[in-house]
């Protein structure tokens, strides 16, 4: 943790709202990412983030500054989304057709028919997190889209680095499984 | 003869999250310029990692965060105005002889002690008071008088040898 960040989390710890949002802008496309990774669905994962930094603001204190920082938030964001699941009860597997269509970045893709591929493919990758268990879900998300190591990783899923490789591992495996025709067309290509 | 993809599939997802150690690294890239089994797993864990990370990419880049930040702060306003009461709540909540299951039955059950309580006090406060106690000894006869005052009524105890027992009368 480097200076400008301790005193950032200190000013924190005593309530300052301003570094509250200091932190909220540094941090909040990442925690929206777990929270959009774990639901896949777009008002649950605003909710998520908004739960995640008013729960920041008020557990704050009990942050030591044994682990990092960022580890710390995570674990905060992927348990409140988790919480989100459980609560919900079942996987939002229709979130797409609530939210409508992936607007694709490339202007290049602005066909219709592009679109309709891109809604098609996030629908099955939709479905198919879906049937992962949880902790693999999350395991894929902090990995493929955050990037944390094995270590970061085992820090914010609060166990050890042989059960993050192992939840990696399995999801992989189903993911692959279960969208292979996508993913054999990535082998071809 | 063992397989040297086994031996290697072990590393190659290692080697993908970039996790490997240098040695590991060598191996596994040595492995990889004669093995086009291991390169095309490469590929699909790539492929993989791109399919679950478009969308999300997508949808964070759709986001403006401004008003998200806006509902922070209103709940955070909210969460402070409601914190004396919720901590009492949250003290009710936590404290076991508070909660509903507990509270009723015992609030009946004081109440229930309270009116037996008050019955029998009642009770023992109708019983005549002992106000005055008086022994009188002879050469023939003991005599013992309890004389109570509220209910006026005297009991007297007789002796006629020591060794029997009180007759009353």
């Amino acid at each position: 943790m480097n200076q400008g960040e301790a005193e950032l989390i200190s000013r924190c710890q005593q309530g300052d709202q301003d570094a509250l949002k200091e932190i909220f802008d540094q941090y909040n496309k990442r925690v929206y990412r777990i929270a959009y990774g774990v639901v896949r669905q777009r008002e649950d994962a605003l909710d998520i983030v908004q739960e995640v930094f008013i729960k920041l603001f008020r557990s704050i204190r009990n942050f030591k500054g044994r682990s990092r920082f960022y580890t710390y938030l995570y674990r905060l964001a992927m348990n409140t989304a988790i919480d989100h699941v459980r609560k919900a009860g079942k996987y939002p597997a229709s979130s797409l057709d609530q939210e409508g269509v992936l607007q694709p970045v490339d202007g290049v893709e602005k066909g219709p028919d592009r679109i309709l591929l891109h809604k098609e493919l996030e629908r099955r990758v939709n479905l198919a997190m879906g049937k992962l268990p949880i902790d693999q879900r999350t395991a894929l998300v902090l990995r493929e889209v955050e990037g944390l190591s094995y270590q970061e990783m085992a820090e914010a899923m609060g166990c050890s680095i042989g059960t993050v490789m192992s939840r990696l591992h399995y999801g992989r495996r189903k993911m692959q499984e279960l969208l292979k025709d996508y993913v054999k067309r990535g082998e071809e290509e | 003869m063992k397989d040297p993809c086994s031996s290697i599939s072990k590393l190659l997802e290692k080697y993908f999250d970039q996790q490997v150690t240098d040695k590991e690294r060598s191996l596994v890239e040595s492995h990889l310029r004669d093995c086009p089994n291991c390169q095309g797993e490469l590929r699909s864990m790539e492929k993989l990692k791109d399919l679950v990370k478009a969308p999300i990419e997508g949808a964070v880049q759709e986001e403006d965060f401004h008003w998200v930040w806006q509902k922070v702060q209103r709940g955070i306003q909210l969460r402070e105005r409601s914190t004396g009461w919720e901590s009492l709540r949250s003290w009710l909540d936590l404290s076991p002889l508070f909660r509903k299951r507990v509270l009723i039955p015992v609030a009946a059950t004081i109440a229930v002690l309270l009116i037996a309580a008050q019955l029998l006090f009642k009770e023992f406060s109708s019983y005549p008071r002992l106000s005055g106690v008086e022994y009188i000894e002879s050469q023939t006869h003991n005599v013992m008088i309890y004389e109570s005052e509220k209910a006026k009524v005297t009991v007297i105890w007789l002796f006629e040898e020591p060794e029997q027992e009180p007759s009353i009368s």
